[in-house]
């Protein structure tokens, strides 16, 4: 066997080590239904802010204690209770995306994603100068 | 009704247009051209010349009209035509015109005409210096050209929309706004202002970083069109000795591109770091990653005419990347995953088709001539130099498979119907597999160059980097203990990176002797070896100082990954780190809104010396939120970022607060016996007295009086006395406030409701009552400048070795 038979074997090897792991490291999607069945393990959950309830956040406090509530895309709704200080521009998000585990009746999020689509693509032309 | 709309300015969009349209067609006829000429040339049909003259005059003419889009566009933004969907999204009136390169470039259209600009750069070199191989590589360099205006042409085939064309789009027509009440003004464009730019792109390195990391990309496109010329017109080898220094160009601009815009990330964006794994930033790193395998391939090809399917290989794979990465943050399928991916202009199924022309173009070019690579019968020796880069070539294939494979995840999910998210921890998942990939870079780069071309005598190699593995491998245990570095592979990339830059300054200064000419490559090794020591340093020591300690909630503190947040009230001294750190309060600036956070450092005598001033900024935005800018203490040995993640906005647009000062007063409705709270007491509205002695408060009279009665409790139970009046003189309300100074509270009785028997009053208290805080994140990035001296040399590294390649190559002709 040539050297470059083993190296190809080490390569291919490594890359099938690399999806193996990447396929079993990566969290997934999942609504609060599913969080909830395995409050062991780490989810992403898509969802919206429910404006009608109240946020909290008192940095006097807790600088790092941020809790809201959030429907997930399947409607559901649960407390977020996120480990870090409130996101500039919260209430104007669209869509949250949040990372954490299903812990008793409250999503326990270590990260929080938000898409405001101000940011990048809406805005209506208006009136702004006088 | 037809609108006569007044003052619009329709003139450069149609000068615009008719440039992409010219730009197009042009590039469409200098490439079939070319070709034609092309394959006249290789059948020596003696009219080849003819048809490449008249390529080369369509290719000008390309030129010309993509120069005359840019200057069109330019204009546009300079003169605020915001009749233009393009101008009104991207900018506005009150920019600063410094940004108006960014502007530019926000936006895909601009970003593509960027790149379209530096091919009509390259082109035009190309034909000047690459000769015989003028017809065939600009074939494709046109084909690309042809691709790339299409982005920008803006017509509709049949139901499928081609491109975005900024000239064309008109605001008041853009369907999105179509029935927006502005537009029945005839003279709407008098009252209409831009949307403006992304306040986090108003930075100085948004003005150079796109450029640099567009040209990197434009550059790796020369070496694919010479692969391609090279099967096209059978001459296998010799497609090498042009594309060299190009490959080599790239690498160098490439990587400058891509360490600009983690300057950017660490300058202005908030995640406290210069690299993210972000998949914006993945896919611009992973040709990088290709290029450099390639370039050094084509370096053992050139000395042992080895490897040449492994080049073909790379050098294609560096470009179909690059077609890849722009399709992944073009078409919108990064989604959520990531922070900067451009807007979907729902051009996915033509940046598809730009993507598969090429891959099959070159997969089919390549299995038609297979039978054209040599099976080399002799295997590479081990201890030989061309054994030992293919190895380097194939880690960064593979360290590139592994970063494309996960940042291509949402692309699996819609092909494969998944639902995987990419990793929670991405810095962490990122690392622990491309800190195994790069100790083997940096060994290999250590010991190659030791090597010789064929073969060599191990013993002799052995002897020669002994002294430099032993030299860093002090120096890595030191530095592993004095800095606390624990983590065995942190501390075998920190041996391995000193080993590289060890051996590399010891082969320069010994076996080179020192001669700078000929040491392009060591000293562009010493800099890559740099970067990762830099990189590892600042990263794995980065040292959250802001820490909150304070925290009882030992589950919470489990679950999260970091408490970094810490409060800081105005006035309020807290220790970070070595650090004393105040906030002293906030100004505005425009629309900015700076904090001054000052850090003091105690001194032997336990007295606080001041430091320095560091000044956060807050960017209110009400267009497109506010954004946050973090501010940095550059220091030789390390840098203090200073982030401020929350503050209390509603107090912003008052003058600097003076404590003595009374803030903005709240209306409460009171009847006897309610109790009301100040921030500092409980206010109970115990009754009413209407016999007001009227001489006390200097009344006439014929004067209206009523004297409310307030009972203050502060939180010892110390009982204070408030009495406002409510006075009617002359049927004018003219209250009398009554101040409480202990308390700092003003309050004033000012209404009377007889049917309710409720009355209003106003409390306004003093700012010291209840301070002005933020909360911020201070982080210490040690021997952050290693990183930024690293990429300084291995740029001077590269551009000497290109150097002295190209004097060869003028020497030989």
């Amino acid at each position: 066997m040539k050297k470059i038979h083993i190296i190809g074997i080490l390569l291919i090897a490594v890359s099938i080590g690399a999806i193996m792991a990447s396929l079993s490291n990566s969290s997934t999607y999942a609504n609060f239904r599913e969080a909830s069945v395995h409050p062991d393990l780490e989810y992403h959950v898509v969802g919206k802010l429910n404006k009608e309830k109240e946020t909290v956040y008192d940095p006097k406090a807790d600088a790092n204690l941020f809790t809201f509530y959030m429907v997930d895309n399947g409607g559901i709704e649960k407390k977020v209770v996120l480990h870090k200080s409130k996101p500039q521009d919260f209430e104007r998000s669209e869509q949250i995306v949040i990372i954490g585990k299903c812990r008793g009746d409250a999503f326990q999020a270590d990260d929080i994603l938000m898409k405001c689509p101000s940011k990048y693509n809406d805005g209506k032309p208006s009136e702004t100068k006088i | 009704m037809d609108i006569h709309y007044i003052g619009e300015r329709l003139i450069p969009g149609q000068l615009g247009n008719v440039c992409v349209i010219l730009a197009f067609v042009a590039a469409l006829f200098s490439a079939v051209t070319y070709l034609i000429s092309a394959n006249k040339f290789t059948k020596s049909e003696p009219d080849a010349v003819a048809w490449k003259m008249m390529a080369r005059v369509s290719f000008r003419l390309h030129s010309l009209a993509v120069i005359g889009i840019v200057v069109t566009l330019f204009y546009m933004l300079q003169g605020h035509l915001f009749e233009y969907e393009y101008v009104w999204h991207h900018s506005n009136s009150a920019m600063r015109m410094r940004y108006i390169l960014s502007c530019f470039w926000e936006g895909q259209e601009g970003s593509f005409l960027l790149w379209t600009f530096w091919h009509v750069v390259i082109g035009t070199i190309l034909i000047k210096t690459s000769k015989e191989w003028e017809a065939p590589v600009m074939t494709t360099v046109s084909a690309v050209q042809v691709f790339l205006t299409s982005m920008l042409l803006g017509v509709y085939l049949f139901d499928y929309k081609i491109g975005s064309n900024p000239f064309t789009i008109l605001l008041r027509q853009h369907p999105d706004f179509a029935n927006i009440p502005l537009f029945q003004n005839p003279d709407y464009l008098a009252k209409l202002d831009g949307r403006g730019l992304n306040p986090l792109l108003q930075n100085y390195w948004m003005t150079i970083h796109p450029p640099t990391l567009f040209l990197g990309f434009a550059l790796t496109l020369v070496p694919f069109a010479y692969g391609i010329a090279g099967l096209w017109t059978k001459r296998f080898q010799e497609w090498q000795k042009p594309a060299l220094p190009w490959a080599f160009i790239g690498m160098a601009v490439l990587g400058t591109g891509i360490l600009m815009g983690g300057a950017w990330a660490y300058e202005a964006l908030s995640f406290g770091g210069f690299w993210a794994w972000d998949p914006v930033e993945n896919s611009s790193l992973v040709p990088w990653l290709t290029l450099v395998g390639a370039a050094h391939v084509m370096l053992i090809h050139k000395h042992k005419g080895q490897s040449l399917f492994t080049t073909f290989f790379l050098t294609f794979t560096t470009f179909i990347l690059v077609l890849y990465s722009t399709f992944l943050t073009r078409s919108g399928i990064l989604g959520e995953t990531s922070v900067h991916a451009f807007t979907d202009l729902g051009m996915s199924g033509q940046l598809l088709l730009y993507l598969f022309f090429f891959v099959i173009l070159a997969v089919v070019l390549l299995i038609v001539n297979r039978k054209h690579f040599p099976k080399v019968a002799e295997e590479e020796a081990v201890w030989s130099r061309e054994f030992w880069i293919f190895l380097g070539s194939l880690v960064l294939l593979i360290a590139s498979f592994h970063i494309m494979f996960n940042t291509s995840m949402p692309v699996w999910n819609k092909l494969f119907k998944l639902k995987m998210a990419p990793p929670t921890d991405a810095i962490g998942f990122y690392n622990s597999w491309q800190i195994p990939f790069a100790i083997l870079l940096t060994f290999l780069l250590a010991t190659g160059q030791y090597f010789n071309y064929k073969n060599s005598d191990i013993r002799a190699v052995v002897k020669k980097v002994l002294i430099s593995f032993i030299l860093s491998l002090v120096l890595a245990v030191v530095i592993a203990l004095l800095m606390g570095i624990s983590k065995a592979f942190y501390v075998v990339l920190l041996w391995s990176s000193l080993f590289c830059i060890c051996a590399n300054a010891n082969y320069w200064l010994f076996v080179l002797s020192g001669k700078v000419k000929k040491a392009g490559a060591s000293i562009a090794h010493i800099g890559f070896g740099l970067v990762l020591l830099g990189a590892l340093l600042s990263t794995s020591r980065k040292e959250f100082i802001s820490h909150n300690n304070s925290d009882k909630d030992i589950e919470a503190l489990k679950l999260s990954n970091g408490r970094n947040n810490i409060l800081l009230q105005v006035g309020d001294t807290l220790q970070m780190g070595d650090y004393f750190v105040t906030y002293t309060g906030k100004h505005k600036l425009g629309a900015n809104i700076y904090f001054d956070v000052e850090y003091y450092k105690k001194q032997p005598d336990g007295k606080l010396k001041y430091d320095f001033t560091l000044k956060p900024i807050v960017q209110i935005n009400a267009q497109m939120g506010n954004v946050a800018e973090p501010d940095t203490r550059h220091f030789l040995q390390k840098d203090i970022y200073t982030h401020v993640t929350y503050a209390d906005y509603e107090t912003l647009d008052e003058k600097k607060q003076e404590g003595n000062e009374y803030g903005t007063s709240k209306s409460f409705t009171m009847a006897v016996g309610d109790t009301i709270s100040s921030s500092n007491s409980l206010i109970v509205l115990e009754g009413f007295n209407t016999k007001v002695d009227k001489n006390k408060y200097h009344l006439g009279d014929s004067v209206l009086a009523v004297e409310a009665h307030f009972k203050l409790f502060d939180i010892n139970k110390k009982i204070y006395i408030a009495n406002p009046v409510y006075v009617i003189n002359h049927n004018q309300v003219e209250p009398i406030e009554a101040e409480v100074p202990e308390l700092g509270l003003k309050m004033n009785f000012w209404k009377i409701t007889p049917e309710t028997g409720k009355i209003d009053i106003s409390l306004a208290e003093k700012n010291v009552n209840k301070p002005d805080f933020i909360v911020m994140e201070a982080i210490v990035f040690p021997c952050i400048n290693i990183l930024w001296m690293g990429c300084v040399i291995m740029v001077i590294g590269t551009g000497l070795a290109i150097w002295q390649r190209v004097k060869k190559l003028r020497i030989k002709d």
